[in-house]
């Protein structure tokens, strides 16, 4: 069925119908449902595949399945063997069975490799004098998808193109912030570290709501609020020229919006803007 | 049917701690290895034969998961969420199953000079004549779609939430999201011809 862009995808029906979205998504995306007789159709058509899809699912499988009893009494006895086995630890089995001066042998070239790639992890990872503290805000480049999947509001393509530079850029609320951190784990943040940013920003649709926030830092050395910010305009740029659409956007960027920004402005781009992000005396 | 709270509250109710050695007492650990096998085996099994194992193959893969889950358990590792647990093994089991099953295959095609396998849409008259024409048809989409979107419509139908799918197959919940609107979509066009 083609359907025009400010209608629900059938993703989104189905994550409403699902119970997979926050509160706040729900009621705006219910509150459509109950005023939008094609969305409630279709969510009508899915509700009727799944119930046929459950049914042939049952039908097929449930006659194959034999009663349980020789399957039960068969795991009981071998949870009997099993407990009636001393517990041992994988390095007690492993020392039981290599001879004990090969196992030391292994032990120590198993040490010395760790610490080399330890070593190698570190060069890798860290430019030139990077801190914990920068190490810490490069794991909290791309949110906590558990804690903040992305949330979004009933927009169409007009209002995301016709809003106000204000509403693009909208504040986060104090209070809205402070939970934000707190669910992070983040104790007396120094403000100057993190922009509380929107996953899927305003400009796209994003809703104000805790799932669609995440404590992203600004000053970490490579992936940061500032190199967001360039990909959040090039997708508000082709979504208004209507190279993408609006839910393609906002799947990219809330699903993993480093590669989104890999495909939609390139690697050049990131590494020219982060040298300049980086560097900005060397500019001179 | 959502996760029932009450089966993880039951679990984390046992100690941790379990008496091991030769009495023929079962343990706590193995009554409650029992009773998440009273709860799971019908759902598990129906997911394994789903990805076209035999029940022979099938019920073997499930002494295998609750074997794995008592010695998960005591070796006093995570009880939460041990329904996402218990998929996850059962859909690792079931792939290397499947790939030992392949591998047995393919030296008796070449053995014999039987043609490659292909899935076929249409369905068979044993599916038509059993099911009614409408479930046949969806059987025969069933059947064509990539193995990703069948294992997430197989394990949401046994009632795992997106959360769990995602665990249970190692993929993201995004994925998870679009495989079951891809492919629901696509039996829901069974009617349009």
């Amino acid at each position: 069925m083609v359907r025009e862009p400010f209608h629900l995808s059938d993703e989104d029906i189905l994550l409403v119908a699902d119970g997979e979205v926050s509160r706040g998504r729900a009621k705006q995306a219910r509150a459509h449902l109950t005023a939008c007789w094609l969305c409630r159709s279709r969510l009508a058509e899915l509700e009727g595949t799944i119930a046929d899809f459950v049914s042939l699912h049952r039908r097929t499988l449930d006659p194959q399945l034999p009663a349980a009893n020789g399957s039960r009494a068969l795991l009981k006895v071998r949870l009997a063997e099993a407990a009636n086995t001393p517990s041992t630890g994988p390095w007690m089995r492993f020392l039981e069975w290599v001879p004990a001066h090969r196992a030391v042998a292994c032990i120590c070239a198993v040490v010395f490799l760790t610490a080399l790639g330890a070593r190698l992890l570190l060069q890798h990872s860290q430019l030139p004098g990077a801190t914990p503290a920068e190490v810490s805000f490069a794991r909290l480049a791309v949110p906590d998808h558990h804690l903040t999947p992305g949330a979004t509001r009933p927009v169409d393509i007009g209002q995301v193109c016709s809003m106000a530079h204000e509403e693009v850029v909208r504040a986060v609320p104090s209070g809205l912030r402070q939970e934000v951190f707190k669910e992070y784990g983040i104790v007396d943040p120094r403000p100057e570290d993190y922009e509380i940013d929107y996953l899927i920003a305003p400009g796209l649709g994003g809703a104000e709501d805790i799932h669609n926030l995440w404590p992203e830092p600004s000053t970490a050395p490579k992936w940061n609020a500032h190199v967001k910010d360039a990909l959040e305009e090039r997708l508000h740029q082709l979504v208004c020229a209507g190279s993408i659409d609006l839910p393609t956007a906002q799947r990219a960027i809330a699903t993993d919006w480093i590669s989104a920004y890999k495909k939609y402005l390139g690697d050049d781009q990131y590494v020219s803007q982060n040298e300049l992000e980086l560097f900005p005396s060397e500019q001179l | 049917m959502p996760p029932t709270d009450s089966m993880q509250d039951s679990i984390r109710a046992f100690p941790v701690s379990v008496s091991v050695g030769s009495s023929t007492k079962p343990s706590e650990i193995e009554c409650a290895v029992i009773q998440l096998f009273e709860e799971f085996r019908n759902p598990l099994l129906r997911y394994v034969i789903s990805l076209g194992l035999s029940l022979h193959d099938g019920e073997e893969i499930i002494q295998e998961v609750f074997l794995a889950l008592f010695r998960h358990l005591r070796q006093g590792k995570s009880r939460r969420n041990l329904r996402g647990w218990v998929f996850r093994v059962a859909h690792n089991l079931a792939l290397k199953q499947q790939m030992a099953n392949k591998k047995a295959l393919v030296a008796l095609d070449s053995d014999e000079g039987v043609a490659q396998r292909q899935p076929d849409a249409t369905p068979n008259p044993e599916e038509q004549a059993a099911s009614g024409e409408r479930l046949a048809r969806m059987q025969a989409v069933l059947r064509v779609l990539p193995e990703q979107d069948r294992c997430c419509l197989s394990l949401r139908a046994e009632g795992l939430r997106y959360r769990e799918i995602a665990a249970a197959l190692g993929i993201s919940l995004g994925a998870v999201s679009i495989a079951l609107a891809r492919s629901l979509t696509r039996m829901g066009r069974v009617d349009q011809g």
